[in-house]
């Protein structure tokens, strides 16, 4: 595989027609990198990775998933073609148990295979194992990004897109989160992180991009991105000292 | 005392509970009051009716089976009419309220439902009249079990018809792929896109169940009671009492929210008076929504 796995050209996109959020976007991620999206509020950073995963209506421009163009594939076969979605918020199913939130998001496996990917996932969150019965909306907020990460995780994907998983953690569970997704890259997956936590992000990244009112304004490699100090005056602003 | 009422009120709180599955079911994964529920009942039972007569017809007349009023046809006939009115659900689902639906104004599709229940209920006394019928006219004698109570046949294999229907649906939602995909539709339409889930499925899975239900829900009372155009309407608001009470979207709770509306309905008449049924009825859904405002099963949303 030579070319990227994940490629978006002059990506349009918005809820309402002719309300874009997302104003021709272009980026790609490679196989086993981190590839970080940042940017002020409101840039539509969330919106992009919504609008890859089907979820944002797109007017123009494409979407290819290892070269198959995947622009207007309905949002619930994104993850047959192996494209898994993280939310920010709302992101289990808060009545079902932690194990029936794993069962329902492994509907694309065999039959046969899920019990045991089941139990492959509750062996990577072994928090998750000694809840496995009670209702997801019971867990705290990491341990719901735990889950929603072992959700997304199950079905084995290419690409995964994960839009602020640090939202509203400790400093703990940040740290957590963040070894647990460069564990994943070493294992070869790629992950496509949204994040206001730019310096947490930038550190795990192996390259980022900078999106300002949905364009892609600044790209480059993660470690540099950080000391980049025009990048960090004009888009991370005073969160580079409040970061973290 | 006469303990009486407590069969009255099971029996009445089965046809109430089993309607109301359908209408939980339709209000937390389609996310609107649907109206036309009862009448749904309503052409089930006409449907099955017009079955047992086909049935009838074309094989001649059938002895009921052992003590019961009605024999072999009525329960191919309900089976089919069961599938049928699952059937019309999806249908006018498909022609009406799907293209309202993709608007995202709920309430024009409530409205749409007012609309159908009356077309649906005046399509039904054009073709039937608003005379009463009943699947057989034989009178059946009520068996004395202890402690004053008395049980017809019939009315033992509808609380046993019930009870299978309700253990059923409760293990379909449960443990089976579709219904586990629809529990998590109703609680997050957005992220059940997400993990793969079809929606279109989820949606088909909840109308053809609703109706079915609904038809074994109008065949129930078309046995025990009678069979008329404005059966389902006058179950129509105990129905949407039982689901609220049970706690939207909870199968079991629809069902005890039944029991519990059939019950104190029963317990009311004799107890105060028939005049009252409804007033206690709906003082007990008053009642226990101050105490547990998402009913019985109903979880607080975040």
């Amino acid at each position: 595989m030579t070319g990227p796995i994940l490629q978006v050209d002059a990506l349009v996109a918005g809820y309402e027609p002719g309300l874009s959020i997302v104003r021709g976007a272009t980026m790609q991620a490679n196989a086993a990198e981190i590839v970080v999206i940042l940017g002020p509020n409101g840039a539509g950073k969330s919106s992009l990775i919504k609008a890859i995963a089907g979820l944002v209506p797109v007017t123009s421009g494409s979407v290819a998933l290892d070269g198959q163009e995947i622009t207007q594939v309905p949002a619930h076969q994104m993850v047959r073609r192996g494209l898994a979605f993280v939310p920010q918020t709302d992101n289990v199913f808060p009545l079902m148990s932690v194990q029936d939130n794993l069962r329902v998001s492994a509907g694309v496996l065999a039959r046969a295979e899920i019990a045991g990917r089941i139990d492959e996932m509750f062996q990577m969150f072994p928090d998750l194992a000694r809840q496995r019965r009670l209702p997801a909306g019971s867990l705290s907020g990491g341990q719901r990004q735990m889950l929603a990460a072992a959700r997304a995780l199950i079905v084995r994907p290419r690409v995964l897109m994960l839009d602020e998983p640090s939202a509203g953690l400790s400093p703990k569970f940040v740290e957590m989160v963040f070894a647990q997704l460069a564990e994943m890259r070493r294992a070869g997956l790629t992950i496509v992180l949204v994040e206001q936590n730019a310096r947490a992000a930038l550190a795990i990244g192996d390259r980022a991009y900078v999106l300002v009112e949905g364009r892609v304004a600044h790209e480059g490699p993660a470690a540099s991105l950080w000391h980049d100090p025009i990048i960090a005056e004009l888009y991370l602003g005073q969160r580079k000292e409040g970061a973290r | 005392m006469n303990l009486q009422f407590l069969v009255d009120g099971v029996l009445s709180g089965s046809m109430v509970g089993l309607g109301a599955i359908g209408i939980t079911l339709t209000y937390s994964i389609l996310r609107f009051s649907n109206f036309a529920h009862g009448d749904f009942m309503a052409w089930g039972t006409y449907a099955t009716l017009t079955l047992v007569g086909v049935i009838g017809a074309t094989f001649g007349a059938t002895a009921p089976l052992g003590p019961l009023s009605f024999g072999w046809p009525l329960i191919v006939a309900g089976l089919a009419g069961m599938v049928l009115t699952g059937l019309m659900a999806l249908a006018l689902d498909a022609v009406l309220f799907a293209r309202l639906r993709a608007r995202g104004q709920s309430i024009i599709v409530v409205m749409a439902s007012f609309g159908a229940s009356m077309a649906l209920r005046s399509l039904l006394e054009f073709t039937f009249t608003s005379r009463p019928t009943y699947f057989s006219r034989s009178i059946q004698m009520a068996m004395p079990v202890g402690w004053g109570i008395r049980i017809t046949p019939d009315q033992i294999v509808l609380l046993g018809m019930t009870v299978v229907l309700v253990t059923a649906m409760h293990l379909f939602m449960t443990r089976s792929r579709t219904g586990r995909e629809m529990q998590a539709y109703s609680q997050n339409a957005a992220l059940a896109r997400v993990v793969g889930i079809d929606v279109a499925r989820v949606v088909r899975a909840t109308w053809l169940l609703g109706g079915a239900l609904a038809c074994a829900a109008g065949i129930m009372v078309g046995v025990i009671v009678q069979i008329r155009p404005l059966m389902g309407l006058d179950l129509l608001l105990p129905m949407f009492a039982a689901a609220i009470l049970g706690g939207i979207g909870s199968v079991p709770g629809a069902v005890l929210g039944g029991l519990i509306i059939g019950l104190s309905e029963a317990g009311a008449v004799q107890l105060i008076g028939a005049e009252w049924r409804q007033a206690v009825a709906f003082v007990i859904l008053m009642a226990v929504l101050l105490v547990r405002p998402n009913g019985i099963f109903g979880v607080r949303e975040r």
